[in-house]
């Protein structure tokens, strides 16, 4: 029988699963939103993607777990931070990557990887979730469009609004005063994406910038942040197809080796 | 050897209790000093009992009247207590020039809540000249004067004497249950080793000598799990006992500390007081001339980064773990600098924030997680 891998990144916002292939092909991917509970996020993901990808259960040779619900996962063979899994993707894809920047639900991680592609240095932002995939969701909420919309408006802002606050509450609050104002809402999208961008750019600025760049997890398929991250940090990102599945895809390819 | 330990968390949990017991058995006058670097043989010279000042075991309410929420646990907990009553088993209270949250201190603690005795010390933060030593002389010698007129009791030389053998010998065991978890990761869990010092700044010396014998004595016997751990040090943390949730996560994620040197730790027994000379200028020097690079300290002779590597790889140590006291101006000026210093000389670091307030263990778990996935 061919060896089958898997890899689960259980997030706080969102749990991806990836299933690999002894040729490390990806078979299939599923995504969904991980909820209250953990563990049967988890056991959606997984059944989704093996349903896609028309296995079972017993068909997965290594199943390797990650994210902030990692430890939660019961059937996998161990676990492992997305950090080094983000990482692990990323050089996959991008062999020569210097640096990844994972934004997602909840958390943000600048990771510095070595020529040998270990990831050596990191950072994450505090405790809050302020300039980050939340954050994003709450914002959207404020001015009542979509991710997408705002992202498309922010292409087309004539002003130069600034959003200053970082804290979720407030930067709300201050959405709402400048709509009061008659602010236009791309003004303010746009702003929203610069007061981010700024924020990971400082967090980028504790380990120092060494391109090339990888962007991964969800807040990547977000056009209006990376172009605000691109102009800030002056650089370009690289970005995969799917950016949201790196954790778990990293997870997998680890999957991969530890059962070599 | 167990009840040992349970007197000494007993101790360290809640102070309040503990400090009042002993009081009431020995009949001493008790004076809380502000950390890091008042010279507590002084305070014992004077006939006085002295303890060191703690960070609560409580939610900081009432003192935010008083300070502000961006200062460190310490500093808040410190006025919290005073103004809530928590520190009225204390007769006096001394602080000093520490650093700038520090020396708001005296003025709310004598407004709101002044004890019988409350002194303010200046201790001068640049070392390398004759003026600071002569400075600093000068301040100890008036410190004396007012103690000594607090406790009615003249201080001999010979009593200043007898106090700092005491010290170095308690400094001095302490260097040997230290010995004893560097012989033997695992033996004495961080969070015990913190304990053990943290009783030692709350109880007579006398008192807690025969504690730390009967650990010496007992400890190696443990049986340790051999199981592969990386090993680290613990760096920084001034003042205060960062909390023990936090050094259980550590060990938790497949750490074995090794080493720190960090305030409630390494630096408060690192080098001893010399009993040659005369006492007062000994104190002095120990302050001087004899501490591990502090960030309170003005010291371009002695940098604290260069000092952590050489003495990293003395260790043998295979990371650092920086526990940085949230809002300790201090600390945050230097750790850049000594965060590039780790970073040039391949050592890998990883940085914890100490709070007063209940943090969110999971995010620094992924962390710790992670540093460990970075070293092994
Ligand atoms: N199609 C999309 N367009 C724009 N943004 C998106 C899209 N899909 C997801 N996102 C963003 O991605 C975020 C979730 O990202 P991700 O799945 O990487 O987070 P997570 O791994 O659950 O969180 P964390 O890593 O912080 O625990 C959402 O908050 C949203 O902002
Ligand atoms: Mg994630």
């Amino acid at each position: 029988m061919p060896e089958i891998y898997a890899g689960i990144d259980v997030g706080s916002l969102c749990t991806k699963v990836v299933i690999l292939d002894a040729g490390r092909n990806v078979l299939s991917s599923h995504i969904l939103r991980s909820g209250g509970h953990y563990q049967g996020a988890a056991e959606a993901a997984f059944s989704g993607a093996l349903e896609s990808a028309g296995l079972r259960i017993k068909e997965i040779s290594f199943l390797v777990s990650t994210g902030y619900g990692r430890a939660r996962v019961t059937f996998s063979d161990t676990h492992v931070t997305e950090i080094t899994c983000h990482a692990r993707g990323a050089k996959h894809l991008f062999p020569h990557v210097h640096t990844v920047i994972d934004i997602g639900g909840q958390d943000s991680k600048v990771i510095y990887v070595n020529d040998e592609g270990r990831p050596k240095n990191f950072v994450m932002n505090d405790k809050c979730a302020a300039g980050t995939g939340r954050f994003l969701e709450v914002m959207a909420g404020a001015l009542e469009v979509s991710l997408q919309e705002m992202a498309e408006l922010s292409f087309h802002a004539q002003g130069e609004s600034e959003v200053s606050n970082m804290c979720t509450v407030f930067a709300e609050s201050e959405v709402i005063s400048l709509l009061a104002q008659g602010t236009e809402k791309a003004d303010i999208a746009a702003a929203i994406f610069r007061s981010i961008a700024r924020r990971i750019t400082g967090l980028v600025g504790k380990l120092g910038l060494k391109e090339p760049v990888v962007m991964t997890g969800g807040v990547a398929k977000n056009p209006g942040m990376v172009r605000a991250l691109e102009e800030k940090l002056r650089t370009t990102l690289l970005i995969p197809p799917e950016p949201q599945i790196m954790g778990a895809y990293g997870a997998a390819l680890i999957a991969a080796e530890q059962s070599d | 050897m167990e009840q040992t330990l349970n007197q000494i968390f007993n101790l360290v949990t809640d102070p309040y209790t503990g400090i009042a017991a002993w009081k009431e058995r020995l009949q001493k006058k008790v004076v809380g000093c502000m950390p890091m670097h008042l010279p507590e043989e002084l305070v014992h010279a004077a006939g006085l009992q002295p303890v060191v000042l703690w960070r609560s075991n409580e939610p900081v309410t009432l003192g935010h009247a008083h300070v502000y929420t961006f200062n460190c646990g310490l500093t808040r907990s410190v006025v919290d207590d005073a103004v809530k009553g928590k520190l009225a088993v204390l007769d006096g209270i001394i602080t000093y020039d520490l650093c700038l949250q520090a020396r708001e201190l005296p003025f709310i603690i004598n407004r709101n809540a002044p004890p019988a005795y409350l002194e303010t010390v200046y201790i001068p933060g640049p070392v390398t000249a004759p003026v600071y030593k002569d400075f600093l002389l000068e301040n100890f010698r008036n410190l004396k004067a007012s103690l000594e007129k607090f406790s009615g009791q003249t201080m001999t030389q010979d009593a200043l004497r007898q106090s700092i053998a005491l010290y170095n010998r308690q400094r001095g065991l302490l260097r040997q249950l230290y010995a004893l978890r560097r012989q033997t990761p695992g033996l004495i869990r961080a969070k015990e080793m913190l304990a053990i010092v943290q009783s030692g700044m709350l109880m007579p010396k006398e008192e807690h000598i025969p504690l730390l014998e009967n650990l010496i004595a007992e400890l190696p016997k443990r049986t340790v799990s051999s199981g592969k751990k990386a090993r680290v040090v613990l760096s920084g943390c001034m003042c205060q006992t960062p909390r023990f949730d936090l050094l259980d996560l550590i060990e938790e994620e497949g750490m074995a500390v090794i080493d720190d040197e960090i305030y409630v730790g390494g630096r408060y027994f690192f080098h001893d007081v010399a009993e040659t000379g005369d006492p007062l200028e000994a104190l002095a020097e120990r302050y001087l001339n004899r501490t591990i690079p502090c960030p309170t300290k003005v010291d371009w002779t002695n940098h604290w980064g260069d000092y952590l590597v050489d003495w990293v790889g003395q260790q043998k140590a295979q990371g650092v773990v920086t526990l940085l006291v949230k809002f300790c101006p201090p600390h945050l000026c230097y750790y850049p600098d000594v965060k590039k210093r780790l970073a040039n000389a391949n050592i890998p670091e990883v940085m914890l924030e100490v709070e007063h307030e209940v943090v969110s263990l999971e995010q620094v778990r992924t962390r710790l997680q992670a540093f460990v996935e970075e070293i092994r």
